[in-house]
């Protein structure tokens, strides 16, 4: 024992005796430092990564279709997985809830579609056919605003066309088109208007109102899942603006990063980016090339506002810019160009300006909760399908709210999901086929017969539509082809939505800590009833994302690794110094009677010692450093970043097992690279201790 | 008086490389209980070479070496390094203390290596040591803080603290000035009385040979005269 504490105690004065040993002190310091706040980084963003995949969409782990070419990749955005589909939910459900460890079954399923929205002058159009027809009648005062809105949109496309073809070359625009447009813009025309209301709007819809092209595509990509249950098994799902589906509803949730990407006022979303930059990120106009770029579009595309305006509103905002910019101009697009011509020291200025006084004159978005959503998805069978579905809100999934990664993804019932995945079992095939038999009918299209068999809700003629305003497309498809019924107000059993076709379904575990377990009890029992099922966990079913955390994690280890096999070839040279440098203490214990073995363990004690005392001031600093990050948070510099951190800041939280894990590591690699040098100590003989000084 | 060290012929060679240099060429030597015995000779006559011998920490390449009846020559490292912890005592040129221990455990270490003493019974032995090397005051001090007398001091204490039967010391006096040298030679001188402790020490310092009780003169690897037996003998 007392031999034990002269061990240690030669061991801890040696380890400032030597310059030496500091240098081998200071790279195990390096090295516990970097390993316990690597360590806690990884496991933090892994923590509140896997929480926030988890608690999003994926859950626990997910089932599909065993026959499938593809596994689920629920965050590949726009590679939808080919997925064969799980004929009847409902037959699935039972067996997966049996298991002890699951708490919930979600039926889950991705696809993409496109949302095509009208130009501005179309919904406008709209308005002002609503306003004089018969059954939606507006007062004067009303129509009259909508035709001079429609007139200063007419004189908007004058003025562009004017500037274009001064530029371009002659012949460059269709002369008809011109002479269209002075004939929309005379005082002729619209004097007439009121009398004829229905001719004047015909002309402007076919003739003026495809010279604005200013509709857009939207892709979309959404899961579509039984709302109410996804609701109670995901905490990480939060509303925003609008509110929930209502139970057994049909409708759908934006994600609020879509909602703002595609949905706002494109200058009005450019702001918000420079804002957050220079408020958030610390950014400068000057000095960032993608502000400025940002900048410049807000300069060049000011239509969008412009169109917007009617008359009054465009004196509005004119008067409103003259006295913010101090300016004598009187055109609205020159203003606005100003405007928005921000630098670094006015920005914060104008934003504030930009909505509190100009955005109450605008739509900030093109869609509103309540609002209907026509959305068309191809099917499997290549044919079109499209369903109007109500947008409820937006919704964001906590910690990830930033992510363009994981915000693409917003929610949609299970029965517009199924209507417009289009998918028919075979029995319902069989089903149908008899149906005409009985009623005698010898051809229906193909699509048609999918859409009746699923709700009657799609509606295929969208195709030939699409210049029309959307948010009466159910009325406007007319009754030829598909039976139509309000099907937002509809109300499904349980029974009906679980019934049906599903691509997938998420699972959520009691105890997520025994994953690996459930995994295979889970698969057992698919196999055991035969469901063909495929049971995989979270981290396969997020697609590349899941593995970006274990890549992330590889890298870590891998680096640490090297680090400390560096490290020890380090350590090892030192300590062959260190030991060469003391030839004759070591000669001298041996000569007064140190047994070999004695030399061996005073060595490699001193060197474990040593990794101990320097480990633990890392680990201790390394410690601080994260508890420091704890408090101040890292920034997250992009959105890659944003998605591993989930969320805009990271707090690591320290992480016991790499506190461990660094004195494990020290543990080794000291005794490792003072294996050589203990044993060449040991062959150092008692006559080194006779020798006279040189 | 018994005799402590016996040997018998000894010849050591020194092989460097091809050429084969011999330090000891036919040593016979005979050292009884509690002599002070002083080897003396110019430098490269071998005093080293037969003080290693003596001190088992190299092997003869003939002849026979005895240390406390101990053939050396057929005894494995484990038990020479037992027989110079439990029998021998060492005093080297340059002190070797260990320089990150204080005095205290710098003489307390041979104890601890025997592993048969109490904490108590060694701070006895420590302190009493220290006492006598007159170094009570400077326990605590590092061997960096203290005079080459001083070390040298600490180093007797060293080689004493296990009471062995034989003290060696190569030149112990070779790094101090003459009255320094001096000093410690009497107290060595007096260790030898008190503790009937064997001394051998080497020196080519004619003043400090005149200390020794007797005295063996080695030149060229060969003893002129010897206690005990004779220069000229066989
Ligand atoms: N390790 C060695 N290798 C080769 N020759 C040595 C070695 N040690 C001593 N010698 C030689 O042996 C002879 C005796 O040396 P040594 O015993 O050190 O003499 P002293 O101590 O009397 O000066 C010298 O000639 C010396 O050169
Ligand atoms: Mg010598």
């Amino acid at each position: 024992m007392s031999w034990f504490l002269l061990l240690l105690q030669t061991s801890l004065r040696n380890i400032f005796s030597s310059f030496l040993n500091v240098v081998i002190g200071l790279i195990i310091l390096a090295g516990t430092f970097f390993f316990v706040v690597g360590g806690s980084l990884v496991d933090s963003m892994d923590k509140a990564m896997s929480r926030s995949i988890i608690g999003s969409v994926a859950g626990n782990c997910q089932v599909y279709e065993a026959s499938s070419q593809d596994s689920p990749a629920i965050f590949d955005n726009w590679q939808i997985p080919d997925l064969d589909p799980i004929p009847d939910f409902s037959k699935i459900k039972g067996p997966l809830m049996s298991d002890p460890n699951v708490s919930a079954v979600v039926p889950e399923g991705v696809n993409t579609a496109i949302v095509v929205y009208g130009n501005t002058i179309d919904q406008v159009l709209e308005k002002l056919r609503k306003a004089v027809s018969p059954g939606t009648r507006q007062p004067q005062a009303v129509v009259d605003s909508l035709k001079a809105h429609v007139r200063q949109m007419v004189s908007v496309i004058q003025a562009d066309m004017g500037k274009v073809n001064q530029v371009a070359a002659t012949g460059a625009f269709d002369p008809q088109a011109g002479e269209d447009l002075k004939k929309a813009s005379s005082d002729e025309f619209w004097n007439g208007f009121d009398r004829d209301p229905f001719n004047h709007l015909e002309f402007l819809e076919n003739k003026i109102a495809y010279l604005i092209p200013d509709s857009d595509q939207i892709f979309l990509s959404y899961v579509g899942t039984d709302l109410d249950a996804y609701r109670k098994a995901f905490d990480r799902m939060e509303i925003v603006d609008g509110q929930m589906v209502p139970p057994g509803h049909r409708g759908l949730l934006l994600s609020k990063y879509v909602y703002e990407e595609m949905f706002k006022l494109k200058s009005a979303h450019r702001l918000d980016q420079i804002h957050e930059a220079l408020t958030e990120k610390n950014k400068k106009i000057a000095k960032d090339p993608d502000l400025q770029d940002l900048v410049k579009q807000n300069r060049l595309e000011t239509r969008e506002i412009v169109l917007q305006l009617d008359p009054l509103s465009s004196q509005k905002a004119v008067s409103i810019l003259q006295a913010t910019l101090n300016s004598k101009e009187t055109g609205l697009s020159e203003l606005l160009s100003v405007f928005f011509d921000t630098d670094d020291s006015n920005f914060e200025a104008r934003y504030k300006v930009f909505y509190d006084q100009l955005a109450p004159l605008v739509e900030l978005y093109r869609l509103k909760p309540g609002e209907l959503l026509t959305i068309k998805a191809y099917t499997k069978s290549g044919s079109v399908e499209a369903v109007n579905v109500k947008v409820y809100g937006t919704f964001q999934f906590k910690g990830l709210e930033k992510s363009g990664l994981a915000g693409g993804l917003s929610l949609m019932d299970l029965m517009s999901f199924r209507d417009l995945y289009g998918y028919v079992t075979p029995d319902k095939i069989a089903e149908t086929k008899s149906l005409e038999k009985a009623a005698g009918v010898t051809f229906v299209p193909r699509d048609q017969a999918e859409a009746d068999l699923f709700g009657g809700s799609a509606s295929s003629d969208v195709e030939q539509g699409q210049q029309k305003a959307i948010n009466d497309k159910a009325e406007m498809g007319g009754g030829a082809k598909v039976q139509r019924v309000d099907l937002t107000q509809q109300v499904y059993s349980q029974d009906e939505i679980d019934k049906g076709v599903v691509m997938g379904a998420a699972i959520l575990l009691k105890d997520p800590s025994r994953l690996k377990e459930t995994l295979k009890s889970l698969q057992d029992t698919c196999d055991k009833d035969g469901l063909d099922l495929k049971v995989i966990d979270w981290q396969k079913a997020a697609g590349n994302l899941g593995q970006f955390v274990f890549v992330a994690k590889a890298i870590l280890y891998f680096a640490t690794f090297i680090i400390f096999v560096v490290a020890l070839v380090i350590i090892n040279n030192a300590v062959v110094m260190a030991t060469l440098q003391r030839v004759r203490e070591i000669g001298t214990m041996r000569a007064i009677g140190a047994r070999k073995s004695f030399v061996l363990s005073m060595v490699l004690t001193e060197t474990v010692v040593l990794g101990l005392v320097f480990g633990t001031a890392g680990s201790a600093l390394g410690s601080a450093f994260v508890v420091f990050l704890n408090h101040a948070g890292i920034p997250a510099a992009n959105e890659f970043l944003y998605f591993f951190f989930s969320g805009p800041r990271l707090y690591p939280l320290l992480n016991s097992g790499s506190l461990v894990g660094a004195f494990i590591v020290v543990l080794v690699v000291t005794c490792v690279s003072a294996l050589y040098p203990a044993t060449m100590a040991t062959r150092v003989s008692p006559i080194e201790a006779m020798a006279s000084d040189e | 008086m018994a005799e402590i060290v016996s040997i018998q012929n000894v010849v050591k060679e020194y092989h460097l490389d091809k050429v084969v240099v011999p330090a000891l060429r036919g040593v016979s030597l005979s050292v009884t209980q509690g002599d002070f015995l002083s080897i003396v000779g110019p430098s490269g006559s071998g005093k080293t070479t037969l003080l290693n011998l003596i001190g088992c920490v190299d092997v003869a390449t003939s002849g026979t070496v005895l240390i406390d009846g101990h053939d050396t020559a057929s005894l494995n490292d484990r038990q020479l390094t037992d027989l110079r912890l439990n029998t021998l005592g060492f005093i080297f040129q340059s002190f070797n203390l260990v320089p990150v221990l204080s005095v205290f455990q710098n003489v307390e270490f041979p104890l601890l290596l025997q592993r048969k003493f109490t904490k108590a019974e060694r701070a006895g032995r420590v302190d009493e040591l220290l006492e006598k090397v007159g170094l009570d005051k400077h326990t605590q001090h590092r061997p960096s803080e203290l005079s080459g007398g001083q070390r040298q001091r600490v180093a007797i204490a060293r080689a004493l603290v296990t009471r062995p039967k034989i003290v060696l010391a190569d030149e112990p006096t070779a790094n101090l000035d003459s009255v320094t040298g001096e000093n410690i030679i009497d107290l060595m001188k007096e260790m030898n009385r008190a503790e009937k402790t064997t001394f051998i020490f080497s020196t080519h310092d004619a003043k400090v040979m005149s200390h020794a009780n007797s005295v063996i003169r080695l030149a060229d690897g060969q003893i002129l005269n010897g206690k005990g037996v004779p220069a000229g003998a066989h």
